[in-house]
């Protein structure tokens, strides 16, 4: 121990050196920007890598990328997705999601579900203003899923291509599956 | 073991000696190669290998490296032989199937998201285990799905050309209905002659596919494997007992798998003579019946004229204060019970406790009463109860005389057996039957005989085996007394006689004789075409007396057996669920028996020889004498002809009670119906027709307020009052282990021990003389019409339906739908002057009703075929029913009916 001579002690202790210390890194801060938001009048940028609320992502034509292959299912580590999925009543031999469910309130936000989704599908948006009263409404469903996705369309796109999963929408088609035709029924049947 | 497998049973390959990997193994001469190298542990990958087929060495993939050859050799197709040095193991041995893996995966699509065998497929398997990341020269072969089967979708971009399936159809089955096609370039798996694939739809060839290049159009898309739970259990549809997996996700059943899968691929070819693993077009496609809308789901109870839902407990305690006080009214024998033989044995043993000991009558049934008692009760003669033989002896026999059995279609799976005994192990199979039958066709002696005629025919045999002296003189001479007996009965018949009755001629029935006679291992097989048709229980008898005078009775490998049509026949005759019997079964009048099963019971028993069988009920409904009939899972409206008088049986009654998955026909009359659980919600065992006990295990939670059938009746026990401390599936098990030791040997079926000195020295004499004097065919109600437009009217199974269960499987209603149909033979349609689809009015003396006519090759002239699956139209009504005089079965399969044009 670093041994003080009586005469400093005395002069710290009449003139409130510690008040002193404290004071100058207060007084400091007078001069710098503030460090805090004023949620939610002002919101920080995010970036691209965020991973928010999940969205399911559509072909630019319109149409569903999913194909309800279930593997972001069985990537997911706290078991939050339920995929069911059938063959398309109206495109037959087409496979997709007939019901899709996020139990938001489990997910831990790792993004494997993103990186599992072989035509991807599902992508990580800058939304996570989706608190609410009710916590039945943070089961989202297909519906909620495809609205998310097509509202936060262009985060989704930069969240892919920051992850390297997708560069733009040419990328896109060339994951696309393209589903076998069926052989025309023959005549008699 | 596969390649060339030993062409008889008896025969034992040389034992020969070679190198693998520096050790020394030994092995049966003439195997193959890659079977030797398994047996030793080592696991070589191979797509096109199944051990229930020759090798067919298309994958390239079981590459070893043998001294002395410069490139490395397909294991599978090589012979294993004296002296060979063989390496399995090595960077070149990886990397040259790496290359075949490679080559595969070229013309793959990678389309494994949206392919139904994703993480259930070899190649994929491979190419992870062979890291295969980059593929040059990979080009999708863009070929159109075909989806014109009903069942299989084959997308043939996905295919390999391993030639599993096509070789499953055509060694297994035998029924080769795929074949290799060169199309767009490809070699592509097709139906035959590039046709929509029909054929028995029994989807082996769909759990041999190691890729996706065949699927379920049922579970199309609707899954994937690592979301399905897998409970092994025991098929409900018929007799055989197969062992399959219902693959469930939460609560809806999604497919049905069983034991042979490419995945299962090691085995020897000897194994296969306890099945090969598969399943039938009825276990694999017919389950949707258990999630069907149509189930019941809440006791329903009848106010008025509708039937109202009600909660359990009032249900239950409605049944109990009607039961009590007819109870008390009439008496117990006011009361019957019938239920059918697809419950498990525990359903079965709760059942009849609860009715003999706290209703105490024995009026109590089971639906083998329908023709599998026929064959009990003929062979207590011998002190069995049941089949004498296990599948492996069936395979192995040298003869198999199958009387009145299309085993193709009412037990698929037995029939392979059957099929394999004679292609692989050339057995000679003498065929029986009115048709011809798809095991005729294989068969070395199919005979048609006369429609009705299966008992003359078999009395001729006996006496073809006299007359030519091929009686076994081991046995004749233990019993000279008996075979004297049986000597002058058949002395009074004559052989010309019956070859005009039956339709064989003299030479034909001398020649079967001999083969039966001559083979040191025969077996005689009976099914619906015995057991279901007039005087049954005779028919039986005469083939007992085939078997001993021939000396195949107490011999191994031979014997008597049959097949049932219902799941647990057997097991209904083992749990005691007829008037006659006691559980075990033994004769319900026997006094030791009895006290032992008061003692058990706590409780007496009815008085003996008392106790009314199926027919005996719904005539004592009819005079009023039964009061209350309890009906579990029985739907006579729909089974029994209308001449019986089930409806007026039913309409007398104060009380029935239906316990049914479904709201049936009869349901529809009931005062009380209780939902029932089907079996893929039970925990408890089945027996199936070999004697083994099969577990069924619960898939799924029982659906709505549905319950298993025993809690149903402890649950209306208990309401009445009665003691039937049963909590669980293990309490009933526990108590039927403790009295009937031994019975629950699962898996295995005790050997069944035969005892010819009680049954040929006591009144086998006078019982013989008797059996052998009226071999005339019982005189059939003949219609009101001209010789020329009179049929013989069969009620048959097909292989696509299994009782009225099966109508409730949207699957195997879209397969076989019922279409009216009645099938003649194309002769008689053109003498008819009809054409196919032709509308008619099939009638006989008890009625008529409007069908179609279809011409069917297989069928001889006179003959015609109708579904017994369909309630609609109501051809069961033209039958009348013929009540066996011993045992009480019921008769209503064959009939004679007059056809003409609509």
């Amino acid at each position: 121990m670093k041994s003080t001579s009586t005469a400093k002690k005395f002069w710290d202790t009449v003139l409130f050196r510690e008040i002193w210390d404290a004071m100058k890194v207060t007084f400091k801060h007078m001069f710098h920007r503030p460090m805090t938001f004023q949620y939610p009048r002002e919101k920080r940028t995010i970036p691209d890598t965020h991973r928010g609320a999940l969205g399911l992502l559509r072909y630019d034509d319109g149409k569903e990328r999913c194909v309800g292959c279930d593997l972001c299912e069985a990537a997911c580590p706290s078991r939050c997705i339920k995929v069911i999925s059938e063959e398309d009543k109206s495109m037959p031999l087409e496979r997709y999601a007939s019901e899709f469910y996020i139990d938001i309130t489990k997910c831990v936000f790792c993004g494997y579900c993103v990186e599992a989704c072989p035509v991807n599908a599902l992508a990580m948006t800058k939304l996570y203003e989706y608190s609410t009263h009710d916590k039945r409404t943070l089961l989202f469903d297909k519906k909620r899923l495809y609205e998310i996705g097509d509202r936060y369309i262009e985060d989704a796109k930069k969240y892919l291509y920051a992850h390297n999963l997708e560069k733009d929408d040419e990328a896109s088609r060339a994951y696309r599956y393209h589903f076998p035709e069926p052989v025309l029924k023959s005549n008699d049947s | 073991m596969a390649l060339k497998p030993v062409t008889t049973p008896d025969a034992e390959a040389a034992t020969i000696e070679l190198t693998i990997d520096g050790e020394p193994v030994s092995a049966k001469e003439g195997v193959s190669l890659y079977d030797v190298i398994a047996s030793t542990g080592r696991i070589i990958p191979a797509m096109c290998y199944h051990y229930t087929f020759d090798p067919f060495g298309s994958c390239g993939m079981c590459l070893v490296i043998q001294e002395g050859k410069k490139a490395p050799v397909r294991s599978c197709t090589a012979k294993a032989t004296a002296g060979m040095v063989v390496r399995t193991q090595g960077e070149d041995l990886i990397q040259a199937r790496k290359k075949a893996v490679e080559k595969h995966l070229s013309v793959h699509p990678l389309d494994c998201p949206v392919c139904d065998a994703d993480g259930h497929c070899e190649l994929q398997d491979m190419a992870f285990l062979h890291g295969v990341t980059n593929l040059a020269n990979a080009r999708p072969k863009n070929i159109p799905e075909d989806t014109r089967s009903l069942v299989l979708d084959f997308n043939m971009n996905r295919c390999i050309a391993c030639g599993e399936c096509i070789n499953i159809c055509k060694d297994v089955q035998r029924i080769d209905a795929l074949q290799f096609m060169k199309k767009g370039g490809f070699t592509q798996v097709v139906a035959k002659g590039d046709q929509p694939l029909v054929c028995e739809f029994c989807g082996d060839c769909l759990a041999v596919c190691p890729v996706g290049a065949i699927t379920n159009k049922f579970s199309k898309y609707a899954y994937k494997p690592w979301q399905l739970k897998k409970t092994t259990t025991t098929c409900n549809y018929c007799g055989d007992g197969c062992q399959m997996y219902l693959e469930t996700k939460d609560t809806d059943v999604i497919r049905v798998t069983s034991f042979l899968s490419w995945k299962n691929k090691w085995g020897d070819r000897a194994d296969t003579v306890n099945g090969h693993g598969g399943l039938c077009v009825r276990g694999r496609f017919g389950f949707q019946f258990i999630d069907s809308p149509d189930r019941l789901q809440i006791p329903l109870v009848r106010r008025g004229d509708s039937l109202v839902e009600t909660p359990w407990i009032e249900a239950l305690d409605l049944a109990a204060d009607r039961l009590k006080a007819i109870k008390a009214a009439h008496g117990p024998h006011a009361i019957a019970g019938v239920i059918t033989a697809r419950c498990t044995n525990e359903d079965l043993y709760v059942f009849q406790k609860f009715m003999r000991s706290v209703i105490g009558t024995n009026h109590l049934d089971s639906s083998a009463r329908y023709g599998h008692v026929n064959f009990v009760r003929a062979m207590r003669a011998l002190g069995a109860t049941r089949a004498m033989n296990t599948s492996a002896e069936i395979t192995k026999a040298n003869t198999i005389l199958l009387v009145g059995s299309d085993i193709t279609e009412t037990n698929p799976v037995a029939s392979l057996r059957i099929k394999e005994a004679i292609g692989v192990y050339k057995a000679q199979v003498i065929v029986v039957d009115s048709m011809v039958t798809n095991i005729g066709k294989l068969a070395s002696y199919p005979l048609l005989i006369t429609p009705g005629t299966e008992r003359a025919f078999i009395q001729g045999l006996v006496k073809s085996v006299v007359e030519q002296d091929l009686v076994d003189e081991e046995t004749v001479s233990r019993f000279p007394e008996a075979f004297a007996a049986l000597k002058h009965a058949v002395a009074a018949l004559s052989l010309d006689h019956i070859s005009a009755l039956t339709g064989v001629a003299v030479d034909q029935i001398h020649e079967v004789a001999r083969v039966f006679a001559e083979a040191p291992r025969s077996i005689i097989l009976c099914g619906e075409g015995v057991v279901r048709q007039s005087r049954g229980y005779d028919t039986v008898l005469a083939l007992i007396d085939l078997a001993w005078v021939t000396g195949k009775l107490g011999r191994p490998g031979c014997g008597v057996s049959t097949v049932t049509e219902e799941a647990n026949e057997q097991g209904a005759i083992d749990m005691g669920v007829a008037p006659e019997f006691l559980p075990g079964p033994v004769s319900f009048d026997d006094p030791v028996a009895r006290e032992k099963w008061e003692r058990a019971w706590e409780s007496p028993l009815p008085p003996r020889g008392e106790g009314a069988s199926l027919m005996e009920i719904i005539q004592l409904c009819r005079e009023g004498r039964i009061k209350a009939l309890y009906l579990v899972g029985e739907n006579p409206l729909a089974t029994l002809p209308e001449s019986c008088g089930i409806r007026e049986a039913l309409a007398n009654l104060e009380l029935l009670i239906c316990q049914d998955p479904f709201l049936t026909e009869t349901a529809q009359f009931a005062h009380l119906v209780f939902p029932a659980c089907t079996f893929a919600e039970k925990e408890g065992t089945l027996t199936n027709q070999e004697g083994k006990v099969q577990f069924v295990r619960p898939a799924l939670d029982p659906l709505g307020e549905s319950a298993v059938d025993w809690h149903i009746f402890v649950g209306i026990a208990q309401s009445m009052g009665a003691k039937m401390p049963y909590t669980a599936t293990s309490d009933v098990q526990a108590e039927i282990r403790k009295l009937l030791p031994g019975y629950y040997n699962l898996g295995r079926s005790k050997p069944v021990a035969v005892q010819l000195e009680p049954y040929l020295e006591n009144g086998y004499r006078h019982n013989v003389a008797e059996r052998y004097k009226g071999y005339e065919v019982a005189p059939l109600p003949s219609a009101t019409a001209s010789p020329d437009t009179r049929f013989h009217l069969y009620l048959k199974q097909v292989i696509y339906h299994s009782g009225k269960l099966s109508t409730r499987a949207s699957g195997l209603m879209k397969i076989s739908p019922n279409r009216h149909l009645l099938q003649m033979a194309p002769e008689d349609l053109a003498s008819l002057g009809l054409s196919d689809g032709a509308e008619i009015r099939v009638s006989s003396d008890r009625g008529s009703v409007k069908l179609q006519a279809r011409p069917d090759p297989a069928l001889p002239r006179g003959v015609c075929v109708y579904p017994e699956h369909f309630i609609e139209p109501p051809v069961k009504d033209l039958f009348s029913v013929d009540l066996d005089p011993v045992t009480h079965v019921p008769y209503f399969k064959l009939s004679q009916v007059a056809i003409e044009k609509a």
